[in-house]
């Protein structure tokens, strides 16, 4: 099932990782249309950019970037500052490892339940982006998941004991 | 100080009291924004909790949808691919070709080659991890001692955080809402005359003690021409894009995203035709070790977003600003204070997270003190108008935040070095450093005493 999980994740995150690259091939080729427009115009041509690409950007990157969170929950990866706590017993790392997990379960949960309200409004308002005029509200979806898969990460995490050892500073 | 400000304070205090009981660090800052905002609301009736809760439902995706944040995983995943083809290494050892034959010329091309790959990866903490299992294995060899090999690296990675393009710049200019591309401008100064420090005190290093430098690279003619030509496209791809950035030739994003796709094809190249470079599971792995540095700074973002709120709605950084202004303090005097701050939370707080936390706090405080949003340079208690002094207080709180890297008892990337080098101990590694947090002071005072080493080129070049 752990397993089932962590491929699920790993997964998720390079789908996000994918709409990253995507980003990366679309600007390329917008920096490529500017710069043969430069070359052009000065034998009256016109090479036309993407249409709309800093609202392919935004959309994209708020997708990947919340596709990122339940990965980097799996890893630890979140900076946390390790001056005391090292020293703690055991029992008491453990117990504060514990803590921490289930809050960020519930914000992650609580995130969600807020996102999808938010995705609701978003649709009935008919909220687009002002040059692809695509609708926003889909874009809220990869966001919701990610949540949601966050706060089970969270929660599988507890009592595995990953975090006894120092962390960032 | 009414309730609200002292409300401020407590939510303050409270983070800082969660964060030493190993609370990650975007989560104090939520559980604190949320938790204060509560508290306020109980406190100030029209200050409702309700209606500020409302605005989670677009809050997180609006701050994931953001143009000028979108530079920040590109920049992160540059660096993964640089690093997973190798390009750190041609990098090294192109340098290395060139200064290792003189003393202590391996630590020097160690430094050169964290300046370079700093201008690709914009993180210390990954330009002095990447570096260091380059660059480690080759000073041992030449029985160079740990103290200097691990010092200079630790120091060298810090550059990570100022040569363009860097994270921390494009947060604060966020923050501080001023022009990324200028911010990066600003840097270039400071960030070369970091190198030249370092070599200083590497030559001197080895002048006053020849031991610690023992051996000399020797290369064949034909191994020097080998390494040069794997150099030359690693500093065209890397000089471009800190050249165009410098020059206000590209605005960010476009620059990290060709940056990004120069670094595949230029890998795809080298396993083509070496063997080496890339193949998809670098891709894959670059895209997964991105996946976590990128949410993990994502998140701090958004745990920043709440807890600003919070602050705002508690006054305490208008309070404080209004102090400030009334104290009748030195305002370099207050501005020195600011910048100790950083030092001390330095050593056991992430940068990001400080620059996230503090700046706004600071912020409107050294604008009160320098004389108010539109005051002319004539007038100005620093001398300058408020956009230079974005500039200027930006780059040096990263300079001091620098310093925190490096310096006890934390100084992660003496820690990050000390890993690496497994036969060096870290009481050798934070002697090593001691030279190099020397010379870093003198940067800061420099750089305090000379603004217009900070403000040359975007001063110049911008229009």
């Amino acid at each position: 099932m752990r397993k089932l999980l962590e491929s699920t994740i790993t997964v998720w995150a390079l789908l996000g990782g994918v709409l990253l690259l995507t980003i990366v091939l679309v600007t390329t080729v917008n920096v490529g249309a500017f710069t043969l427009d430069r070359i052009a115009r000065l034998f009256d041509f016109h090479v036309p950019g993407l249409s709309g690409y800093e609202d392919f950007v935004r959309l994209g990157v708020s997708a990947a970037a919340l596709m990122f969170f339940p990965y980097c929950q799996l890893r630890r990866g979140h900076v946390k500052v390790d001056l005391l706590v090292r020293y703690f017993p055991p029992r008491l790392q453990k117990a504060l490892d514990i803590l921490w997990l289930l809050i960020t379960a519930t914000i992650a949960v609580g995130l969600a339940r807020y996102m999808l309200a938010g995705l609701g409004e978003s649709r009935s308002d008919h909220v687009m982006s002002p040059v692809l005029d695509w609708p926003e509200w889909p874009f809220y979806a990869p966001g919701i998941i990610s949540l949601i898969l966050w706060a089970v990460v969270a929660l599988t995490q507890i009592g595995l004991g990953q975090d006894t050892e120092p962390k960032r500073g | 100080m009414g309730e609200r400000e002292l409300i401020g304070v407590a939510g303050l205090a409270l983070m800082f009291g969660l964060l030493i009981f190993r609370i990650p660090v975007g989560l104090a800052m939520i559980v604190v924004g949320i938790g204060g905002n509560y508290a306020l609301s109980l406190v100030v009736p029209y200050l409702r909790f309700e209606p500020y809760m409302k605005q989670f439902k677009s809050l997180l995706w609006s701050n994931m949808a953001n143009y000028e944040l979108s530079v920040v995983p590109l920049f992160i995943l540059m660096g993964y691919l640089a690093s997973r083809a190798n390009l750190s290494r041609d990098l090294f050892h192109g340098m290395n070709a060139v200064l290792g034959r003189f003393r202590g010329g391996v630590a020097m091309a160690a430094v050169g080659a964290c300046a370079g790959f700093g201008a690709v990866c914009g993180s210390s903490l990954a330009t002095a991890s990447t570096m260091g299992r380059v660059a480690l294995p080759e000073l041992k060899r030449l029985r160079y001692a740990g103290r200097l090999s691990t010092g200079t690296l630790a120091a060298g990675g810090t550059l990570g955080i100022l040569i363009p393009p860097s994270v921390a710049l494009v947060i604060y200019a966020i923050i501080v809402e001023a022009s990324i591309i200028r911010m990066f401008q600003a840097a270039v100064v400071p960030g070369l005359i970091a190198v030249a420090f370092f070599l200083l005190v590497i030559m001197l290093s080895v002048r006053l003690n020849p031991a610690v430098a023992p051996g000399v690279e020797t290369f064949s003619s034909a191994e020097r021409r080998v390494a040069l030509q794997r150099m030359i496209p690693v500093v065209l791809i890397f000089g471009s894009i800190i050249l165009g950035l410098g020059l206000g030739l590209f605005t960010p994003t476009p620059a990290a995203a060709v940056g990004v796709f120069l670094v595949m094809c230029y890998g795809f190249f080298l396993r083509g035709r070496h063997g080496g470079g890339l193949n998809l599971q670098g891709i894959k792995s670059s895209l997964l070790e991105t996946a976590v540095t990128a949410g993990m700074i994502y998140f701090i973002i958004f745990g920043a977003e709440v807890l600003k709120t919070f602050f705002t709605r508690s006054g305490l950084p208008a309070a404080l600003a209004a102090w400030a202004g009334a104290s009748g303090l030195d305002p370099w005097f207050l501005l020195i204070f600011m910048l100790l701050i950083f030092i001390v939370l330095g050593c056991f707080m992430d940068s990001l997270a400080m620059i996230l936390v503090m700046v706004p706090f600071f912020w409107p405080a050294l604008v009160d003190l320098n004389g108010g949003d539109y005051v002319s340079t004539d007038t100005a208690a620093y001398g300058m108008d408020i956009d230079h002094l974005k500039l200027w207080f930006g780059i040096l709180a990263l300079v001091v935040i620098e310093l925190g890297l490096i310096t006890p008892p934390i100084g992660l990337n003496v820690f990050i070095i000390n890993m690496l080098a497994h036969d060096v101990p870290m009481s050798e590694t934070f002697r090593g450093v001691v030279p190099f947090i020397g010379i870093e002071v003198v940067r800061i005072v420099l750089l305090l005493l000379v603004p217009g080493l900070v403000l040359l080129l975007p001063g110049g070049l911008s229009p």
